[in-house]
């Protein structure tokens, strides 16, 4: 046993913290401190010894202030950054001893110290949120705000910042009236004040209730002081006053006057400190995104306040912190989710910079949200023609993307898949790299998934897999996907599938006969499954890519067009029924559904092909005609226009 | 820039749309019947909020190349709103002077009627939403197959004017130091056997 460290086996160590003597036991609790900090195997092997039972012990039942201060302190090493050691204190029962000393203990040292420890535990996720929130231990931590004590009431702020997980926490806060606490914090000292906006920031996520209450609070009293520290001399007053005003513009755009103009002045100021150390440039990027989020003009306001070159810069140092890193893609996905510019400005970089190589390899991140942002990122970036078209066709992106596909998170395979629907669009009609990875099998697969939201985004991507790809790859989804699947898809349950999956019909049916030709396979069940769902369908977007497909299809030869016919100019025992196309064509509420049936009537009355007289007289039977000639000053120039040449083809052939 | 009402969507500059036609290398007062090349363009993106365009251009029997030649291009489309009559950039000041358009935009006799304003104002309040030609500007950027060391050139861009009618196309190349009112005649092309197709695609 080396002599010098002074330290005894650990097992005697642990013993020794239940000695009977008290010096023994301090000079136990000592050596335990000092042997973890910072060392997670040393942390590990004193946990499976059980120390952390023995010295919570301590805690709850010792009165010397020594003893107090160091097995406090213990307990916070155990649970920093360390989620086993979290488990082992909190399993120990510490949480109702460290409020109990927060509250009634009058040393100094010891409610500091239990103060740290406590915020070290709720840092961590196993920390017990709702628990927190009911009776006695809410009251205990409101009062704690209070306390004269500037770190107590920090960590009563944080602690409470951090139980905001739903809108059920948040609310039971405000009703507890913690609200009106935060925002008498907010007059005191710089670190109370920093501890309140950190609170109220949390309070008013994503709850427009709570962000309009909070804005209309003591006639905008407290709200005018937010916006006067987003101008504050201390950096981290500066950004929490941002993140607390971002918050509420997110959940409730425009809910006091001048909204718009203090978001705007935040974007100046926020951007600024990105570049600050610590947290405040760690956590100011998510914050920047809220800003931006969902509006062009604030979004071209950063790009002119050089956000996009800054992140970039950042993007691309060396080992960031994951919350940073999230951050910054999740800003960059903001920035670019419109902007051409913004997009042109992150690709196109000097060489040896390159936030596009950060950016992929980002989908490798071990963190589920840097994934999730990294591919929102290529999602926001990929929205452009010409982007897809040069820096982003490129297998470095496609293969890890695509293998994201398979990611065991659910929200990670979602916005693998809106990138992924994006990139598919690569404006080339082999598309051979998709199916090199393997990643069609997989959207096809995802397809067939019993979520929603994954199903939605999988038919999606296969729709523009399939925009104006050649009859190989076609030939090669349609096997694979099957007719029977295809069939359930356009009747989903879920409008949004329908609608892809009527979409993904009409490009498997554009162009050449033999595309058209897949609709017949097996009996026509694609094309019946089509025309049911146009009868039933009450969405027009749905039934607009429904009309598209017959449209397409009636571009076809003679049999093709007369198939078409059968729907929509059916022939019952009793002679000529109405049109379901009427419907369509009478549809005021959208001309993009109207221009579509016109253009079907246009293909399968068609000048220079052989049964088009026949069908137009079928047609006119069918009422369509006397529509056309209703709608001959439509509105919409362009359902005028195409009602002007249908009717002159009518003409022309009633004249053969 | 005034708050233009936005021209209505036309089906035929839905993506996926195709063109095909002739250019005229020399200019068009003095063409030659062998002086032209077959073109065809693909329509790849189109947001007439913003009033972008873009798409591909491909030149099929020029004498220089040996394959067909194809490009990227961009395009404005003059709305009153995104853009204007004038130019305004793209390369050198004195390659879009305003008479320079002007005498391009001219050539159309489709534009006769809004000449008079565009000159007096560059035709700002004019209501070109409701008009029945769109006029545009295509600017090819890159090549897409070939080097640029293919006999080709991408250095000016074309005046169009576009029938909402039947998509059909027609341009002037201009580039000070090419031959002068190249001009670019094209049709839209059906994708069917007998019949208009459209595809679609959609950004997630």
């Amino acid at each position: 046993m080396p002599a010098s460290t002074g330290w005894g086996r650990p097992e005697d160590l642990v013993e020794n913290l239940s000695s009977m003597d008290t010096t023994a036991r301090l000079k136990a609790l000592r050596d335990v401190k000092n042997q973890i900090i910072g060392n997670k195997t040393k942390k590990l092997s004193y946990i499976k010894l059980g120390a952390v039972p023995r010295v919570v012990e301590i805690l709850a039942s010792d009165a010397e202030i020594p003893l107090l201060v160091q097995s406090a302190a213990a307990v916070g090493s155990f649970a920093c950054g360390n989620e086993a050691g979290v488990k082992a204190v909190l399993d120990s029962g510490v949480l109702p001893h460290l409020l109990k000393m927060l509250s009634f203990g009058d040393n100094k040292q010891v409610v500091e110290a239990c103060a740290r420890t406590l915020k070290m535990i709720f840092q961590s996720s196993l920390a017990p949120r709702s628990e927190m929130l009911v009776g006695q231990r809410m009251e205990l931590l409101l009062n704690l705000l209070n306390s004269s004590n500037e770190n107590v009431a920090e960590v009563a702020a944080h602690v409470l910042a951090r139980c905001c997980e739903s809108v059920e926490h948040q609310q039971a806060i405000v009703d507890a009236g913690g609200m009106q606490r935060l925002v008498t914090l907010l007059s005191g000292t710089i670190r109370r004040r920093e501890a309140a906006l950190d609170g109220l920031a949390a309070l008013v996520k994503n709850n427009p209730q709570l962000s309009l209450q909070l804005a209309a609070m003591e006639q905008g009293r407290p709200l005018a002081l937010i916006i006067k520290f987003v101008k504050d001399k201390i950096p981290r007053t500066r950004f929490l006053a941002c993140m607390c005003l971002a918050n509420i513009s997110r959940s409730c755009p425009f809910c006091y006057p001048q909204e718009w103009d203090i978001r705007t002045s935040m974007l100046a100021v926020i951007v600024k400190l990105l570049e600050e150390p610590g947290q405040v440039g760690e956590e100011s990027p998510i914050v920047l995104a809220d800003i931006v989020a969902n509006n062009e003009e604030l979004q071209r306001a950063a790009y002119k306040f050089d956000a996009i070159v800054k992140l970039s810069a950042l993007l691309q140092r060396e080992s960031l912190p994951t919350k940073q890193l999230e951050g910054i893609l999740m800003a960059l996905a903001e920035l670019c989710s419109r902007l051409e510019e913004s997009r042109r400005q992150l690709l196109d970089q000097d060489p040896g910079k390159n936030a596009q190589a950060a950016i992929i390899s980002a989908l490798s991140h071990p963190s589920e949200s840097v994934r999730v942002a990294s591919c929102t990122c290529i999602k926001s970036l990929s929205r452009s023609v010409k982007n897809l078209r040069t820096t982003l066709s490129d297998e470095r992106l496609v293969f890890p993307l695509f293998k994201l596909l398979d990611d065991p998170s659910p929200v990670v395979q979602v916005a693998a898949l809106s990138a992924v629907s994006n990139v598919v669009l690569d404006f080339t009609p082999h598309k051979s790299v998709f199916f090199q990875c393997g990643g069609v099998s997989q959207l096809i697969q995802l397809s067939r998934s019993m979520d929603p939201m994954l199903r939605l985004n999988a038919v999606w991507a296969l729709r523009n897999l399939l925009y104006l790809a050649d009859m190989a790859v076609k030939e090669k989804v349609i096997s694979e996907l099957t007719v029977s699947t295809l069939t359930s898809l356009i009747h989903d349950p879920e409008e949004m599938v329908q609608e892809q999956a009527l979409a993904f019909v009409r490009n498997l049916v554009y162009g050449s006969v033999d595309s058209v030709q897949q609709v017949f396979a097996e009996e026509s069940a694609i094309l019946i499954a089509v025309e049911r769902q146009l009868c039933i369908a009450c969405r027009p977007e749905v039934c607009t890519q429904g009309v598209y497909v017959l449209s397409n299809i009636a571009a076809g030869n003679e049999l093709h067009k007369e198939a078409v016919m059968s729907f929509v100019a059916p022939v019952s025992q009793e002679g000529r029924n109405p049109s379901p196309i009427l419907r369509f064509l009478q549809d005021m509420s959208n001309p993009q559904l109207r221009v579509a049936a016109v253009w079907c009537v246009m293909n399968l009355s068609y000048p220079d092909s052989p049964g088009a007289v026949t069908r137009v007289a079928r047609l006119r039977e069918s009422g369509i005609e006397q529509q056309l000639q209703k709608m001959v000053d439509d509105p919409c120039l362009d359902v005028k226009d195409r009602v002007k040449t249908a009717l002159e083809q009518f003409t022309g052939l009633a004249n053969v | 820039m005034p708050a233009q009402a936005l021209p209505p969507p036309c089906t035929f500059l839905a993506v996926g749309q195709a063109f095909a036609g002739t250019q005229n290398v020399s200019s068009s007062q003095t063409s030659r019947k062998d002086e032209a090349w077959k073109v065809k363009v693909q329509l790849q993106g189109c947001d007439i909020q913003r009033g972008y365009l873009c798409g591909s251009m491909e030149a099929l029997n020029v004498p220089a190349a040996e394959i067909p030649v194809v490009t990227f291009w961009e395009g404005e489309m003059v709305d009153n709103r995104n853009h204007t009559f004038y130019t305004g950039k793209w390369d050198a000041s004195f390659l879009c002077r305003r008479e320079t358009d002007v005498k391009h935009w001219s050539q159309f006799p489709s534009f006769e009627p809004l000449r008079a304003d565009v000159e007096k104002d560059g035709g700002r309040s004019l209501d070109l939403a409701n008009y029945p030609y769109f006029f545009m500007r295509w600017k090819e950027k890159f090549f897409v197959n070939v080097g640029t060391d293919c006999g080709l050139t991408i250095a000016g861009f074309y005046y169009i004017c576009f029938s909402r009618n039947d998509g059909s196309v027609h341009g002037f190349y201009y580039d000070p130091n090419s031959s002068p009112f190249q001009k670019l005649e094209l049709k839209a092309l059906m994708a069917g056997q007998s019949g208009h197709c459209f595809a679609s695609y959609e950004f997630a």
